[in-house]
């Protein structure tokens, strides 16, 4: 028989496609089966709260949605009033002018530092030398230590094999083995609507200030055009099974906010779309429950409120909900849910300028009620893209001034009075 | 309308997660695959070059490779010396499709070398399913649709509607996220499918079936490198293949009708 004969028959083509599909889905199957342990038994779906690198991937294959976790029931303590107990500036790395971008990072509960910080800094925002510093809030001092810079944009090209424009905001979060991550916009040939997030990953062996160093693991793939234009400025939002989603944005001409989903490990596992509105981005998620959670976000448009978004299956979903009423200068906000019914907003409030930040509070995600004033100064001056923490009771914020410095407060939680109790 | 099929195929987190491939395998296909688009590119230029010039074959052939060799090894270069590096700044990795077809073209230039015809310009003597001008062209005889109706026009074509779709996705534009859906493990199988469709109900005919094959060993070296990016469509089509079959549907219309 002539091989021919594989093409003149529609017979002979529709066997050799068959053949072909099956051998293509059989080992693409195989593949992910191969990664993939079986599932744990309906009863032993929730994992703990720190799993081991086996319990995190089981209870990613149990066909259950997201779980978040709170922050403030890990300490057990309830939430009261908020007041500042201190504050201060970050130090900054010698001989640097600008500053920008903070990200807060809770360190485990034995590690001689409470915080790090992360935030990019050079001698302009967008210049070549920026790169991104680092600080960490040790507990027996009560201080900030010097800042270093831990990722170089020259070091990252030669370590990915591409070159990097420009760094750009710095996320960070801890992993279930207790490694930083850190997820950085770095520039493509452009500005930052040219941007790509790239996922790194702590190599060094520990995680002290002074010998952190970290290693890429990849440029996330986000985009089919040229992966180009999808930043990330916010905190991800942390999971029971150890895993964490991470709010992004697009951001080429239109503005959009996404969700990206990691696992224990910090292995990507998929993307959601949060809101196809074109002039929301840098998603904040707050939960109000497990799987009930809110991105609260920055809108681009003249006389902006804060954009809203809500889902209730840990982010499968989401639907659009109608603004806040709070005003937002195209500004960055930070939230987060501490408690059942104690959720968390820093933001600017003002139409026009940034020169006012303050933290609001609020029990079901649409009143909000402001708590204090932050930081407030004259019209040209700025305090913006607030982070926020919170460490054993205590929340944490910090924030950009006049894009020169980070500044941070410390706010301590009187706790609530409950049944009559004193 | 029971939408839960949709909603299975669009919702990225639930269910199997992406293999994505590792950072060394990502680094070695960017440069491997930015030098065989590099090496095609000056082959061609240089190839035209030398043919507007009426050089001789043996220098023809000289510069041509030349060209070629030197511009594949500037992507091995290190650092930041590395044509790769600046390229993949720019635009990340090329699609494996990309690089098939350019590495087929380099491929049959070097066998019209052999065969003598160095000189000759390109499209002068068309590679059978090329694409350049199709044999079924040639006499217009035919009826148009029997003459547009090859596998690699239906091909392009939909690669043409692909990458608008892809395009509306990144802008959000859609109802459904689309390039989510290339990390799914069934999407290599159903994309397999698709590109094979068309040679299923047409047969390679005289038009050769270049487009076909180049799609489906990219979809297989996908599944087994995981290269670009760990999405099947970066591994099928990327922007700048996606401009260039507008503008081979938009030769094979003008040279249709």
């Amino acid at each position: 028989m002539h091989w021919s004969f594989f093409y003149r028959s529609v017979w002979a083509r529709l066997l050799a496609v068959v053949l072909a599909v099956w051998a293509i889905g059989a080992l693409e199957w195989a593949q992910h089966r191969a990664q993939t342990p079986a599932p744990l038994p309906p009863n032993a779906t929730m994992a703990p709260q720190t799993p081991t690198a086996l319990t995190a991937r089981r209870a990613l294959t149990a066909p259950v949605a997201p779980l978040a976790v709170w922050p403030a029931m890990v300490s057990a303590q309830p939430v009261g009033a908020l007041h500042t107990v201190a504050q201060g500036d970050i130090p900054m790395p010698p001989g640097m002018a600008a500053a920008h971008a903070s990200s807060l990072l809770v360190m485990p509960p034995a590690h001689p530092a409470a915080l790090s910080i992360f935030w990019f800094s050079g001698d302009r925002e967008s210049g070549p030398n920026v790169q991104i510093a680092a600080s960490q809030y040790d507990r027996a001092t009560q201080q900030w230590s010097a800042a270093r810079f831990v990722v170089n944009r020259q070091v990252l090209g030669a370590q990915l094999g591409f070159g990097v424009r420009r760094l750009g905001n710095p996320v960070a979060w801890l992993d279930g083995r207790g490694r930083v991550h850190l997820f950085v916009v770095a520039t493509g040939g452009g500005g930052w609507a040219a941007s790509r997030v790239v996922h790194l990953r702590q190599s060094s062996g520990s995680n002290a200030l002074d010998a952190l160093a970290f290693a890429p693991v990849r440029v996330l793939p986000l985009s089919w055009l040229w992966n180009t234009s999808f930043l990330v400025r916010n905190a991800p939002l942390p999971l029971a099974d150890g895993g964490m989603v991470l709010p992004v944005h697009f951001e080429l001409g239109i503005k959009y906010p996404t969700a990206l989903r990691f696992d224990a490990q910090g292995e990507f596992l998929g993307v959601a779309r949060i809101s196809a509105r074109g002039y929301l981005l840098q998603p904040a998620l707050v939960m109000q429950s497990s799987q009930s959670w809110l991105a609260l976000m920055r809108d681009e448009r003249a006389n902006g409120k804060i954009g809203v978004a809500h889902t209730t299956d840990g982010g499968q979903h989401w639907r659009d909900l109608p603004d806040l009423a709070l005003d937002n200068p195209d500004a960055a906000v930070a939230g987060m849910g501490v408690a059942p019914g104690a959720l968390l907003l820093a933001h600017n409030s003002s139409l026009g300028s940034r020169a006012t930040l303050d933290l609001s509070q609020s029990a079901d995600g649409r009143q909000w009620a402001r708590v204090q004033t932050l930081a407030t100064g004259a019209p040209l001056d700025e305090f913006s893209y607030p982070a926020m923490a919170w460490v054993d009771g205590d929340l944490w914020v910090s924030y950009t001034v006049d894009r020169q410095r980070i500044a941070w407060q410390r706010l301590a939680s009187k706790p609530a009075r409950t049944g009559g109790q004193p | 309308m029971n939408m839960a099929w949709m909603d299975a195929a669009v919702a990225g987190w639930m269910g199997d997660f992406p293999l994505l491939p590792s950072p060394a395998a990502m680094q070695w296909g960017l440069q491997a695959s930015w030098s065989v688009v590099l090496a095609w590119l000056g082959a061609m230029l240089a190839a035209r070059c030398m043919g507007r010039r009426g050089a001789p074959v043996v220098v023809a052939v000289i510069v041509t490779a030349g060209v070629a060799v030197a511009l594949a090894a500037s992507a091995w270069l290190p650092g930041q010396a590395a044509s790769s590096y600046w390229l993949g700044l720019a635009f990340q990795a090329p699609s494996m499709s990309a690089v098939l077809l350019c590495a087929v073209h380099l491929r049959a230039q070097w066998a019209r070398w052999w065969a003598g015809h160095a000189n000759a310009p390109q499209g002068a003597a068309p590679l059978a399913g090329s694409g350049a001008v199709p044999a079924e062209f040639a006499g217009r005889d035919a009826p148009r649709v029997v003459r547009w109706c090859t596998p690699d026009a239906v091909l392009a074509v939909l690669g043409v509607l692909l990458g608008w779709a892809l395009l509306l996705d990144t802008f959000a534009l859609l109802p459904v996220e689309l390039y989510a859906w290339g990390f799914r493990p069934m999407a290599a199988a159903v994309l397999l499918l698709l590109c094979l469709t068309p040679w299923l109900l047409l047969g390679w005919g005289r038009s050769g079936g270049l487009g076909t094959a180049v799609c489906a060993v990219a979809v297989m070296v996908f599944v087994l490198l995981r290269l670009p990016s760990g999405n099947v469509w970066d591994a099928v089509l990327d922007p700048w293949l996606w401009l260039a079959l507008h503008v081979h549907v938009a030769r094979r219309l003008r040279l249709c009708y």
